[in-house]
């Protein structure tokens, strides 16, 4: 980064609100900012959180070297169905594949289903005469287009999606498709499933080919947006964009490829806690990021998050690496309740942002899991999201009364904990199967806690684990940015192929090992990465034989078999409990990632308040009793200090319960380190 | 005794711990039906073998292992059998199961030295031997030729391998290592059942864990009774048809229902449908029970906790020596069918008393295929794949075009999958045109499908329905395509009987499926224009 653009911004762009952190080389400090989104354009409130962080943090705008974006407009544009009309290209008699889906129905005992979404209809896919086989040869060859190239001009898409059976193997026919579609319909974006997921199973990879092609006007539109930005004040920075995968890309790949973009959301968190476990050296951590409407789990094992070779956005599959979650509909809004059979319950239904928790006063009637938290006293009323909110505690008590408490024959504050005590317990349940699957225990790890409600559900959540320690980073609010602002680029490619993974293959692999390095170090000049900063990592997807689901093994050694297959019965031992060493291993797709780093510019942690102060206390209810537990402010806290449980720790956008037999103290880095005593 | 705070805490926790059983079998299974057709369930029972939780699979699974688990104490391993670290396997349909390929497996779990639940699983195999590989043999009129018969036996004995048993099983099927395989993930999954509930016990007290139990079923039972209640007293009957058992030709095999509701209770008489058949077309009680529980479950409220309290209100009447209730040793492979009929039958019989809930039926019918190839070189390669249809139009709104519905809940194999690990070719993958029933409101739409031959040799196997006996529509509605199964060699077609054993087929032979819409609800008169307008611009008719 040069000296005269000194600044670095991170932005990460929500439904509420636009989180910013900054960096200024300078003097190493990291500040945080945050400004409300503005959906019809949110390049808009981009642009005005970076002036008030300027006026606010003394950095001028021609300063800002390098802008880095995470942003949900791909996803919302899905969720909103605000998509282009595309239409999809198909070998013909395969046209349905995309209506038809993978079949397994999600509710068992419902009588009134509604169809799997399907985001081109049957009158927009058109058949292709051709025919690829499985090892990539032709069986038949592309045939006349001009039928299907006039039907398309009738049509007139505003996109096209391009998905042939076995085009992963050979992606010829879709090359040769595309030159004829744009021959004739000039300036329509065209996607290629052998370029935006080449992996085998056929729904899926046309799943994300259309998804990618219908988004490709709507981020283009952004983009542009974003870019007729630049140059006022002299803002004139580097812009790149978070993926999935938790690396960034360019303005160019991120609008021929912005289904790299759709599940970019957990990726800022991923970093930040990756980040976090490396500075206070905590190699395992789960991280939980809670809140309003959704509760995020992800694991960091090692210093590193998981990367998964799929993931789905509303009900869609998205064949495409991205930083390993689980979500639960869990959050502060999450609306409680009791059934006919006397059942209590606690999510998923959500309140969302409007009307929001009863105690917001803007026309929420059912209490949530926030009324809970407000009902038992663990918020003060005048200091709700930095006083910018007065909560309505009445108003919160009678819904609990009339809804949980009355229907149960508990009280107004019983109902209120037993709330909390069914989310708690899926709160932990969800972590637990995330570190499940893996074959870890949670015991092994530190909880990192963040988002607006992950402070006051955490140290219970880690008693009900066996966790011991728990973290409350700095900025708990806009976290994801604080992760993104340290980030990297990352191309992922991927190639699949069944190869049986022994020495038979092994010519053919070096080969094909070679030509994915070749086209990373392609990538990674095409966006002017100096060789020095330059990376790539190669992976491969493995399964024994019969095995319908791969594991993602990482193959530094690659093309040597040997290490890759020991790891593979390695990494199969430690998640499933057995290796099955005799038997055939295969090979279904290889990967690379090609890395460019960012330089890293040191990060300084602000000094803690030279005096000390005193907490205030407050009335909070807890096992049938209401008591007064100590309040600190956060920015009070000194290294040093040691809070007991039971405590309460507020700051502007999050407030933390430190339970009973649990004590906090500030560590060196800025975060709260709260630990199980015993 | 507990309050409604913690029965929800642990019912919760008895959730993830089916959830957990569920990961296991999914991640560690090695077979693609057990993985990618997800044919499978997991199941958390209280210490007399009640379903307490249970993971969301196969409804054709899930309601029937209560009646596997009860029958096992009661008749084969009496509660003081169970010790630590066993576990019991069997798939003997006359011992409580369903039909050879299914295999369960229950471990007890002991806290403080006293047994406070069970844990279960079952598998659908790819193969337990018998005449024809899938052990789907069409032409079966003996249980003995349906393939390896296991009795309840302790395959874990005191946490020791019984090896005996597992060399009896190697020897007797034919992909033995998938088997095996996919069995050492059912082990795997109730060691981590067993564990959850350890956990639950040791954080809870065994006490409270056992009460939480039977909280649990009254809950369920309150529920099912609520949701009967719902119904107008009174007696509804309704009839539909399996097309025969494959060898008795033609003859049609009735399925009746009598249903009478009184009060919050609910009488199922079966005592109407047909006599055992000589073909595999037979059920147990265990297949029986689970079709007629999912009919009434799925009319309750959507927070109903499913589990064997639900059955409680639920009398069932199958005379031994029916289709419903056969005697040994009657073949059973294609119990399947007789629970989709019978589910269809359930269904036309609701419909007389909650009309606004009841769609029309849906294919009723899993589509059975089974390949298996052979090359020159002798390699065999078998590929069991099981279709769907459309689901039946609603009350309120059109079927779905190719919805997996009702007894089974199956995944597709990838057609890339296919292509790279077997000789075949799949020419043709889609909706079939036509094949829902008019009405007010329009039948999803089957499938249509077609394999090629590109191995020297190949056997095919099917077994399937609805050829003769059409999906019904209700209300007015029409009845929706039924099924076909053609053979095109040479370029010339003929029909291949819908239930086949072992048919040789050769290099080029192209197989096609035609599979079953759901039936249409209301007058076709009275459907909106534009939906009719929708459905021509789709293609849909």
């Amino acid at each position: 980064m040069s000296t005269a653009r000194p600044v670095r911004i991170a932005v990460d762009i929500g439904g509420t609100f636009t989180d910013l952190q900054i960096l200024d080389a300078r003097h190493g400090r990291v500040v945080a900012w945050k400004t409300p989104t503005t959906p019809a354009d949110p390049s808009e409130g981009l642009l005005t959180g970076v002036r008030e962080a300027a006026s606010r943090f003394g950095f001028a705008l021609a300063e800002v070297g390098l802008l880095l974006h995470g942003t949900t407009i791909a996803t919302n544009a899905v969720l909103e169905r605000k998509l282009a009309q595309g239409v999809l290209l198909t070998t013909a008699g395969f046209e349905d594949v995309l209506e038809i889906t993978r079949h397994v129905r999600r509710d068992i005992y419902g009588l009134a289903p509604d169809p799997f979404p399907c985001l081109i209809e049957r009158d927009r896919r058109f058949g292709v005469p051709e025919r690829l086989r499985a090892d990539g040869s032709v069986e038949t060859p592309l045939g006349d287009l001009a039928p299907l190239l006039d039907r398309l001009r009738e049509v007139s898409p505003e996109a096209v999606a391009i998905g042939l059976l076995h085009a992963y193997a050979n992606p010829a026919h879709e090359r040769a498709l595309r030159e004829a579609v744009a021959a004739a319909l000039p300036g329509v974006p065209i996607s290629l499933s052998s370029e935006i997921s080449p992996e085998i199973r056929e729904y899926e990879r046309l799943s994300t080919t259309v998804l990618n092609a219908l988004l490709m006007p709507v981020v283009q539109r952004y983009l542009d947006k974003l870019e007729s930005r630049l140059g006022e004040g002299g803002f004139a920075p580097r812009i790149f964009l978070v993926q999935s995968n938790g690396g960034m890309c360019s303005l160019r790949r991120a609008a021929e490829q912005p289904a790299r973009l759709l599940l970019s959301g957990p990726s800022g968190g991923a970093l930040a806690a990756e980040r976090i476990s490396q500075r206070l050296a905590r190699p395992n951590l789960v991280a939980v990021d809670m809140g309003g409407t959704s509760f995020d789990v992800s694991v960091v094992q090692d210093h590193r998050i998981g990367l998964v070779t799929q993931g789905e956005v509303g009900g869609l599959p998205v064949r495409l690496p991205m930083v390993e979650m689980r979500t639960i509909g869990a959050g502060g809004g999450s609306i409680a309740a009791v059934d006919a059979a006397g059942r209590l319950t606690a999510g998923p239904r959500s309140a969302g942002a409007r009307p929001g928790p009863v105690c917001y006063g803007r026309g929420g009637v059912e209490p949530t899991v926030t009324d809970a938290n407000a009902v038992l006293g663990r918020f003060d009323p005048d200091f709700f999201l930095g006083g910018a909110m007065a909560l309505d505690l009445g108003a919160a008590r009678a819904a609990m009364e009339a809804r949980i408490g009355g229907p149960l024959s508990l009280g107004t504050e019983e109902a209120a904990e037993g709330v909390l005590r069914v989310t708690n317990a899926q709160l932990a349940a969800a972590v637990r199967l995330s570190l499940f699957e893996k074959g870890l225990d949670p015991r092994a790890f530190s909880l990192l806690s963040f988002g607006g409600a992950g402070g006051l559900h955490a140290t219970e959540v880690a008693d009900e684990l066996g966790i011991t320690e728990v973290i409350f980073p700095r900025e708990p609010g806009t976290l994801s940015a604080y992760g993104i602002l340290f980030s990297d680029l990352a191309q992922d490619i991927a190639r699949s192929r069944l190869y049986a993974a022994d020495e038979s293959q092994g010519a053919a692999l070096a080969e094909a090992v070679d030509s994915l390095r070749a086209e990373a170090t392609a990538r990674l000049e095409a966006d002017d990465v100096p060789a020095a900063q330059r990376a790539v990592e190669i992976a491969a997807d493995l399964r024994y034989r019969g095995q319908a689901f791969e594991l993602l093994v990482p193959w530094p050694e690659a093309p040597a078999l040997a290490p890759l297959v020991a790891r593979f019965h390695a990494a199969h031992r430690a998640r499933f409990s057995y290796a099955a060493e005799g038997e055939r291993v295969e090979i279904v797709t290889l990967r690379a990632t090609a890395i460019g780093r960012l330089d890293k510019p040191a990060e300084v942690v602000p000094e803690s308040p030279d005096a000390a102060t005193k907490p205030g206390t407050r009335r909070i209810w807890q096992a049938g009793a209401a008591t007064d537990w100590p309040v600190w402010r956060r920015e009070a806290l000194r290294v040093g200090d040691v809070l007991h449980g039971p405590a309460i720790i507020e700051e502007a956008f999050a407030t933390h319960v430190i339970a009973r037999h649990w004590q906090a103290s500030l560590d060196p880095e800025g975060a709260i380190v709260a630990r199980r005593m015993a | 005794m507990l309050g409604p705070i913690e029965i929800e805490v642990i019912r919760n926790a008895l959730n993830a711990a089916a959830a957990e059983m569920d990961i296991t079998i999914w991640r560690t299974s090695r077979s693609t039906i057990v993985r990618e057709l997800l044919d499978y369930s997991t199941a958390v029972f209280d210490a007399e073998g009640r379903n307490l939780a249970q993971s969301a699979r196969i409804p054709g699974h899930l309601n029937s292992m209560t009646h596997a688990l009860r029958t096992l104490l009661a008749d084969h391993v009496p509660p003081e059998d169970w010790h630590e670290g066993d576990v019991v396997i069997f798939n003997d349909p006359y011992c409580g199961g369903q039909h050879l390929p299914d295999i369960l497996a229950f471990r007890p779990v002991f806290h403080d030295g006293a047994r406070i639940a069970f844990v279960g699983t079952l598998c659908h195999h790819i193969d337990v031997g018998g005449l024809v590989a899938g052990s789907y043999a069409a032409k079966a009129t003996e249980i003995f030729q349906e393939g390896l018969r296991i009795p309840p036996v302790k395959i874990i004995e005191g946490g020791r391998r019984n090896e005996g048993i597992w060399a009896m099983i190697r020897q007797n099927v034919r992909k033995p290592d998938l088997l095996l395989g996919d069995l050492s993930s059912q082990l795997a999954s109730l060691e981590v059942g067993a564990a959850a509930l350890s956990r639950l016990a040791t954080r809870f007290g065994a006490a409270a864990v056992v009460e939480a139990g039977a909280r649990i079923l009254d809950m369920s039972e309150a529920g099912m009774r609520a949701a009967i209640g719902r119904m107008p007293d009174g007696t509804y009957e309704f009839e539909d048809f399996l097309d025969d058992d494959g060898i008795a030709l033609g003859q049609r095999i009735r399925l009746h229902v009598k249903l009478t509701i009184t009060g919050e209770t609910a009488l199922v008489d079966l005592s109407g449908c047909a006599a055992q058949v000589a073909g595999p077309t037979n059920a147990t009680l265990a297949s029986t029970n689970a079709a007629v529980m999912f009919a009434l479950m799925c009319c309750a409220d959507s927070s109903l906790h499913m589990s064997a309290g639900c059955y409680r209100p639920i009398t069932v009447v199958a005379p031994e020596g029916l289709v419903v209730n056969a005697r040994h040793p009657a073949p059973v492979a294609h119990r399947i069918a007789v629970t989709h009929r019978l589910l269809n039958a359930m269904n036309g019989a609701l419909h007389q008393a909650v009309p606004e809930l009841i769609p029309a039926a849906y294919y009723g019918n899993s589509y059975v295929t089974t390949f298996q190839t052979v090359q020159d070189s002798g390699a065999r390669e078998v590929l069991v794949e099981i279709e769907i249809g459309g689901s039946g139009a609603h009350p309120a709104k059109d079927g779905v075009n190719a919805y997996a519905s009702g007894m089974h809940n199956n995944a597709n194999i990838p057609i890339e999958m296919i292509e790279a690990q077997l000789p075949l070719t799949v020419l043709r993958y889609g909706l079939r045109e036509g094949s829902g029933g008019e009405g007010r409101f329009r039948g999803g739409l089957g499938l249509v499908r077609e394999w090629r031959i590109d191995s020297t040799a190949c056997f095919f196997t099917a077994n399937m329905d609805r050829f003769d006996h059409a999906p019904y529509g209700l209300a007015g509605g029409g009845e929706a395509a039924k099924g076909a199964l053609v053979l095109r060699r040479d370029g010339v077609e003929s029909p291949i009987l819908p239930k086949t054993d072992n048919l040789p087929l050769r290099q080029g032979d192209v197989v096609r499926l035609e599979t079953s819409g759901g039936g249409g609800f209301g007058p076709a008169a009275a459907r909106a224009p534009e939906a009719s307008s929708r459905d021509a611009r789709m293609g849909y008719l």
